[in-house]
């Protein structure tokens, strides 16, 4: 099913939690809402569940208005960031608990609920725990319990919010892979919360960044994190390093360095912020003219394949990030202390009259 | 109303565990000065109550309890419990469910209005029943005109009672419903239950045995309640009487054994609440530790 959301804002009280959001969620996707606390990506997914009201602007379920419409009419599958079991039914019970509610014309045979919840339960691996309170499981099972009983409404989307949140590393990893495949044989619309990039990264198709509640960048994770569209977007996906500089006839001054923008050939004297990623510098001994900023090592860390270093710019002071491969770093052969020559690869640059931070 | 005695075998159980850090002597003296403080001011009270109401033989306590008047006095008492608990109980969980699980504007006033019948004294509750009601009052004429009788009748019993014993149930489920949140009640409406549905089958069995230990804190002083009825009841053996007031005019009779021995029903009624809420209490600790294991 898909989802089209239209001019929706929300206000609670002063605070603006969504400013004339629009979005389309296509048929199938997997979709990450991604961005900070107070960005407004939970309120949206509760806003689509039906679970908060807009102030202005519609939902469309495949085409269809249901802005108007109750959760309990909405058949969205919601899992919630505490998982919210009932605490006083079993596994069992919590799974069915959606079939049972029903009108009693709709309401599948004893035995077909039967059937359907241990269907679930294989899906979601926890066979044999059919009678266990949710006080007795992991955080993972919990987990995987409220997504059964989302998926048991059989609905026509599913929604979960900050759906890894509360796990542990290990099993936050194990468990997206999985919602990941899940999502591959069942193809339902899903959107999740998340204001982890990691997870938004590695799961979703597509990522929705918000901010202050609205949308910076919509798009693939490629998109969003090769391509960012805004400084936002630039700091929030990834570590990245930030330079003050002014373009000039398409060259940009950054403290000693001057690089070449063709793209801003006729902007004169302009402010402009540039960033680059750690893994987008080059890293030498020698000086070379104008094109390298000299700086000494504050800092390395050589755990793993890549080599994280801390350096001091020699010209202006500001500290920067830089990641090398670990054959690199050998044949540098650096050493904490040293002053070592940078140049950025890849150079992003915001004009600031255009956006604010 | 003995309600509040630390009966619970889970919190003693905890205490002892946490104690280890102390030395024995300073424990056990501790302890020794509890219950001594215990016995002085619980246990032999009570235990002399039902001693004096044995005192002068059974055949005169059967006859204590079973005169007429004392019949009335119990009959009335349990008529009084049966109107307000359930009144109070109804309001208990609508204004708990408000306050926890919806935001609205004067929700703080509500709160500290659900709270008043604690801080006025139970006299001026009376009171206020009899300036309201009463034939000096500002509804007096009218009801008279009407020939409706409150104040020094059964009504008025009723209502201070319901004063006085509001706050007991809307305070043990608010902090409750308030720690549970909305998450669970969210979830069953995404699954498709409706509003009466999700009471019946989410809420209601979360609150449960705190909403028994309100009922059964709220019956306890809604038999025991003496100043608020005292005030609006007017003293008419065999009619207003209730059980505390009937052991008063007994004990001012100078009829002392048979004062006693409605004393003694009511502390028996005491202890048997006490008995059924610490049963409560219990339960709701074999369920956590089930859940735990």
């Amino acid at each position: 099913m898909s989802i089209d959301i239209i001019n929706v804002t929300k206000h609670f009280g002063s605070f603006t939690a969504l400013n004339n959001v629009n979005l389309t969620i296509p048929t199938g996707e997997l979709v990450a809402l991604l961005g900070p606390s107070g960005s407004g990506k939970t309120t949206l997914l509760r806003i689509i569940a039906g679970l908060e009201k807009t102030d202005q602007g519609t939902i469309l379920f495949d085409g269809k208005d249901t802005t108007a419409r109750d959760a309990q009419e909405r058949q969205v599958g919601f899992v919630f960031q505490h998982y919210a079991l009932f605490r006083h039914m079993n596994v069992f019970e919590n799974i069915a608990f959606g079939l049972k509610v029903r009108p009693r014309k709709l309401r599948p045979s004893k035995q077909e609920i039967h059937d359907k919840v241990h269907q679930l339960l294989e899906l979601v691996k926890l066979e044999g725990l059919a009678n266990r309170y949710p006080s007795q499981l992991s955080g993972g099972q919990r987990q995987r319990v409220a997504l059964a009983r989302a998926l048991a409404v059989e609905p026509r989307v599913l929604l979960l919010d900050e759906p890894f949140g509360a796990l542990d590393a290990k099993v936050r990893k194990e468990l997206r892979r999985w919602l990941r495949r899940l999502h591959d044989e069942l193809h339902i619309t899903s959107v999740f919360v998340t204001h982890d990039q990691e997870e938004a990264l590695d799961v979703a198709d597509r990522i929705v960044i918000l901010n202050e509640g609205r949308i910076e960048q919509l798009g693939s994770p490629e998109e969003v994190y090769e391509r960012p569209q805004t400084p936002f977007v630039y700091n929030f996906l990834g570590n990245v390093n930030l330079f003050h500089g002014r373009i000039h006839q398409g060259k940009v001054r950054i403290g000693s360095i001057e690089v070449d923008v063709p793209q801003y050939a006729h902007t004169l004297d302009t402010e402009a912020i540039s960033y680059v990623r750690p893994h987008d510098f080059e890293i030498e001994r020698e000086a070379r003219g104008n094109e390298l900023i000299p700086a000494h090592i504050l800092f390395i860390r050589a755990v793993g394949p890549v080599v994280h270093l801390e350096l001091k710019r020699e010209d202006t002071g500001e500290l920067v990030e830089a990641e090398l491969s670990k054959e690199r770093y050998r044949e540098l052969a650096l050493k904490t202390g040293e002053t070592v020559y940078v140049k950025p690869k890849d150079l992003k640059i915001f004009i600031p009259e255009d956006y604010v931070i | 109303m003995a309600g509040n005695v630390p009966l619970q075998h889970g919190t003693a159980q905890a205490a002892h565990s946490l104690g280890t850090t102390e030395p024995p002597v300073v424990r056990w003296v501790l302890t020794g000065l509890a219950l001594l403080y215990l016995v002085i001011m619980l246990f032999i009270p009570l235990i002399y109550v039902f001693f004096k109401a044995f005192e002068e033989g059974i055949a005169l306590y059967l006859a204590a309890i079973s005169e007429p008047d004392a019949l009335a006095a119990i009959w009335l008492t349990l008529l009084v419990v049966a109107i307000s608990v359930p009144l109070n109980t109804l309001f208990g969980i609508a204004a708990a469910w408000a306050i926890a699980k919806f935001d609205f504007k004067g929700k703080n006033l509500l709160i500290t209005l659900i709270d008043l019948p604690f801080a006025v004294s139970p006299v001026i509750a009376g009171l206020i029943f009899v300036l309201l009601f009463g034939a000096p009052g500002i509804l007096g004429p009218w009801l008279e005109a009407k020939d409706i009788k409150i104040i020094f009748a059964v009504p008025g019993i009723v209502l201070a009672t319901i004063f006085v014993t509001l706050p007991f149930v809307a305070r043990e489920l608010i902090p409750l419903m308030q720690s549970q949140g909305t998450a669970e009640e969210e979830a069953a409406l995404t699954l498709g239950a409706n509003g009466w549905k999700t009471f019946w089958l989410i809420t209601l069995p979360n609150i449960k045995w705190g909403l028994l230990y309100g009922v059964i804190l709220t019956s306890a002083r809604a038999v025991g309640e003496f100043g608020a009825v005292s005030v609006v009841s007017g003293h008419i053996r065999g009619l207003t009487n209730t059980m505390p007031l009937h052991v008063e005019i007994l004990y001012n009779e100078y009829q002392f054994g048979a004062s006693f021995a409605v004393a003694s029903l009511m502390s028996l009624m005491a202890v048997i609440t006490l008995v059924i809420k610490n049963l409560a209490e219990w339960k709701v600790q074999q369920q956590v530790k089930e859940a735990g294991s």
